[in-house]
């Protein structure tokens, strides 16, 4: 056992920190200039503009340890802006399940940042039961393309998205996980119409999509009919071991501190009282301990062994901690959290608080609800049997 | 960076799974535990055989020069079969008080017993008044000649009545909350003046109520420096922490797996306990408590190992804190999903929940332990 990061684990944390450092945004720089040129700059580095993409399709090839300091040191850093979306999502199952056509056609855009993906999966009648959903992908006479009809919601940045991968129903006379085929086509098209959702936070991110008669080319599909469902679970565990946000959450906890600090209370501040001091304090053991979580699942991982145990309750910890978070910096803001949009007076940090808290409560819902996972872990972890009563 | 043991340890962590397996049925160690004594002489032969007692001694003193790594890698097995021989008291305790303040004089004296086994030690810290505080001392310790002169009472000192030898901190100078004028004393449980009163404890371990009359002391007897005693006091609690903590996790990782396997062989309304995810979802939590238990386990004892000072102490406080909390939760939820079988003494859940308890209570629970860390 070996905490100390290895001389090479030090040199590259400092080149991380050196390049974040030489290509921070200067005030003035045209934003969006700035951006793709992080962008190209990273890529010149040896595929640091898609850390997590494997060799063969232009990644870094990093350990776990990178990985690991990657992410600690983008928590602090000031990153362009990306979505998950085309990088995170449909390129793994592209990489795996994409003919060399479609992986030829659509990985550039997605690593050069040109196409914006958005994720067509969960429906009005289909959540957590995903499989359950209906939207309708029918094979023409000719056999050239679906005609695609039904409804998506939950469509992150669907309004500004150029493409939408999406899981449709081509069989339903089977179980509901077979049947689900996996499709990719342009937003900006007859047929399709994005509606906004505005959540609780007061924001707008999440929209509904109506698809009506949407002709898809049967090229445009991945994999096989019927099976998107299996290309699709893989990718959910990707999408779950990405949502722990652990670097992120200790660099928000010492905000939070600093935030407490600067709260007056009597003759001292809000940091001073024991009780708040105290949650303070104990979520700060569970975020200690979910770090230490995360590095023996990363262990595991570097040699070269199927997630741990350990790794199935990142997501569940990791959320609730941020959600815990975004909960006490509400606390500190007093009545002042009280205050939307316009804010009379009060600390900086309260006029955001509350929107930031209720955005929080999507954590433990998005990504397979927090009930969902504790399904998951005692199936495939504890491995309790289901009775056939 | 990495969590995987080295060869020997992992031999080591072999070696003491095969014995709790061997001697640590519940039956067995419900017949030790009901003896005089508390714990098996044959045991503890075994274990001195085994080189386990010389682990965490260095080589110069005999021993195996092993780090709180080590005794983590046994105490989690250990914590598996609850295991009674005094491992703890006498190596942990009193062999990490010993190993940071003797002299060279002392240490041969002692040392080579404490490692054959045939001496065995305890530690004595725990006051009345003190609650969790080891600087709160009103036991004396006055210099008379060329020695001392020993008067007080120290409580709940796990392993004294089989000690061949008790360490004893006493204030020297100062006041009764001062860390400094605190000395420590190895003190001969035989010695005129010396009064034991000995007693299980709910966890089926032996401990005593120990006084001090006007106990003469040579100045030999003095371990480590006059007045200085307090950081060799708190080093050794949080060695013992680490220890505690890995035993429990030990024990957090049987009581959850029973749980697991008892609900899914008991079947109540024509299905098994482990079919209705209420029941489900509470054992994940259970699961998830050991994991997060365990992950803070190894960050303490690697920070102790290789950090600073300063983050090891605070990391030893967010153990004992996660550890006290998840202790309870575990202990609770495994006694209740088990049922009324979970209330006797003949399944093992009870046993382990009244030692994770017990382990709360030593050394400062989860609430001191929290102010600590927040401080």
């Amino acid at each position: 056992m070996d905490i100390e990061l290895s001389t090479e684990d030090l040199e590259f944390r400092n080149e991380v920190r050196a390049f974040f450092e030489e290509n921070a945004y200067k005030n003035g720089e045209d934003f969006n200039k700035w951006r793709m040129d992080w962008f190209a700059k990273a890529r010149e580095k040896g595929g640091w503009d898609v850390p997590k993409w494997p060799k063969e399709f232009g990644g870094p090839g990093w350990t776990p340890t990178q990985h690991y300091i990657w992410e600690q040191e983008t928590a602090t850093a000031n990153l362009p802006w990306d979505l998950p979306f085309g990088l995170g999502m449909l390129a793994p199952v592209l990489m795996a399940h994409g003919s060399k056509e479609q992986q030829e056609r659509f990985l550039p855009d997605i690593r050069d940042r040109k196409v914006n993906w958005c994720q067509g999966y969960s429906e009005p009648g289909a959540g957590s039961d995903l499989a359950g959903l209906k939207t309708k992908a029918e094979l023409s006479a000719d056999g050239t393309h679906y005609v695609v009809n039904g409804t998506k919601i939950w469509t992150t940045m669907a309004h500004i998205a150029d493409w939408i991968f999406c899981l449709t129903r081509t069989d339903d006379s089977g179980i509901k996980q077979q049947g689900i085929t996996f499709l990719l086509f342009p937003m900006k098209q007859e047929g399709i119409e994005v509606k906004p959702i505005i959540t609780l936070g007061g924001s707008h991110s999440v929209n509904t999509v109506f698809l009506t008669d949407v002709k898809v080319p049967v090229e445009n599909r991945i994999g096989e009919e019927g099976q998107g469902w299996t290309y699709a679970k893989g990718l959910l565990q990707h999408e779950r071991t990405g949502l722990a946000g652990i670097s992120r959450s200790l660099v928000a906890l010492e905000k939070l501190k600093e935030q407490a600090a600067s709260v007056p209370r009597g003759n001292s501040t809000l940091m001073d009282d024991p009780a708040f001091r105290g949650k303070i304090a104990e979520l700060e053991v569970d975020l200690w301990a979910t770090e230490y979580t995360e590095l023996r699942s990363l262990a595991s991982a570097a040699a070269g062994a199927a997630p741990g145990p350990e790794s199935s309750i990142l997501k569940l910890k990791g959320t609730e901690i941020q959600q815990r978070i975004q909960k006490l910096t509400v606390e500190a803001g007093g009545i002042y959290s009280a205050s939307w949009g316009a804010k009379p007076a009060g600390p900086a940090f309260a006029k955001n608080g509350m929107g930031g808290y209720m955005s929080s409560r999507a954590y433990t819902i998005y990504g397979g609800a927090s009930e969902v996972q504790k399904d998951v872990i005692a199936k495939n972890v504890l491995q309790i049997k289901r009775s056939s009563k | 960076m990495n969590f995987d043991l080295s060869e020997e340890q992992q031999m080591l962590q072999d070696s003491v799974a095969r014995f709790v397996q061997d001697n640590y049925e519940l039956d067995k160690r419900t017949e030790l535990v009901a003896s005089k004594q508390g714990f098996s002489d044959d045991n503890w032969k075994t274990i001195a055989e085994l080189g386990w007692l010389g682990m965490p001694f260095s080589e110069a003193d005999g021993g195996f020069g092993g780090n709180q790594v080590d005794t983590m890698v046994m105490m989690e097995q250990m914590g598996k079969g609850l295991v009674c021989e005094p491992f703890f008291a006498s190596i942990v305790l009193g062999g990490g008080a010993l190993k940071r303040a003797a002299n060279a004089e002392q240490k041969a004296a002692l040392l080579p017993g404490v490692i054959d086994g045939s001496r065995q030690l305890a530690l004595a810290y725990a006051e009345l008044q003190a609650r969790f505080d080891l600087h709160d001392v009103t036991t004396t310790a006055r210099a008379e000649g060329d020695g001392y002169v020993l008067n007080g009472h120290k409580s709940m000192v796990l392993n004294a009545a089989t000690a061949t030898e008790i360490i004893v901190s006493a204030r020297t100078s100062g006041g009764q909350i001062d860390e400094s004028g605190i000395s420590l004393f190895i003190v001969d449980p035989k010695a005129d003046g010396v009064k034991l009163e000995n007693f299980p404890t709910v966890d089926g371990l032996r401990a005593s109520e120990v006084s001090f009359e006007n106990v003469a002391l040579t100045a030999n007897s003095l371990l480590g420096e006059l007045d200085g005693g307090f950081a060799v006091l708190n080093a050794t609690a949080n060695d013992g922490i680490l220890a505690l903590a890995a035993e429990a996790v030990g024990a957090l990782e049987v009581l959850y797996k029973d749980t697991v396997a008892y609900t899914q062989e008991r079947e109540q309304f024509d299905h098994p306990l482990s079919d209705f995810q209420v029941l489900q979802h509470r054992m994940v939590e259970m699961f998830m408590e050991y994991e997060q238990c365990k992950s803070l386990l190894y960050r303490a004892t690697l920070e102790s190992v290789q950090g600073d000072d300063a983050t090891a102490q605070r990391n030893v406080h967010a153990l004992k804190h996660l550890i006290g909390k998840a202790g309870i939760f575990i202990g609770e939820n495994a006694v209740q999903l088990h049922g009324g079988m979970g209330m006797t003494e003949e399944l093992r859940v009870g046993h382990y929940f009244k030692r994770l308890l017990v382990i709360d209570s030593q050394f400062g629970n989860a609430d001191f332990h929290l102010q600590k860390f927040a401080a």
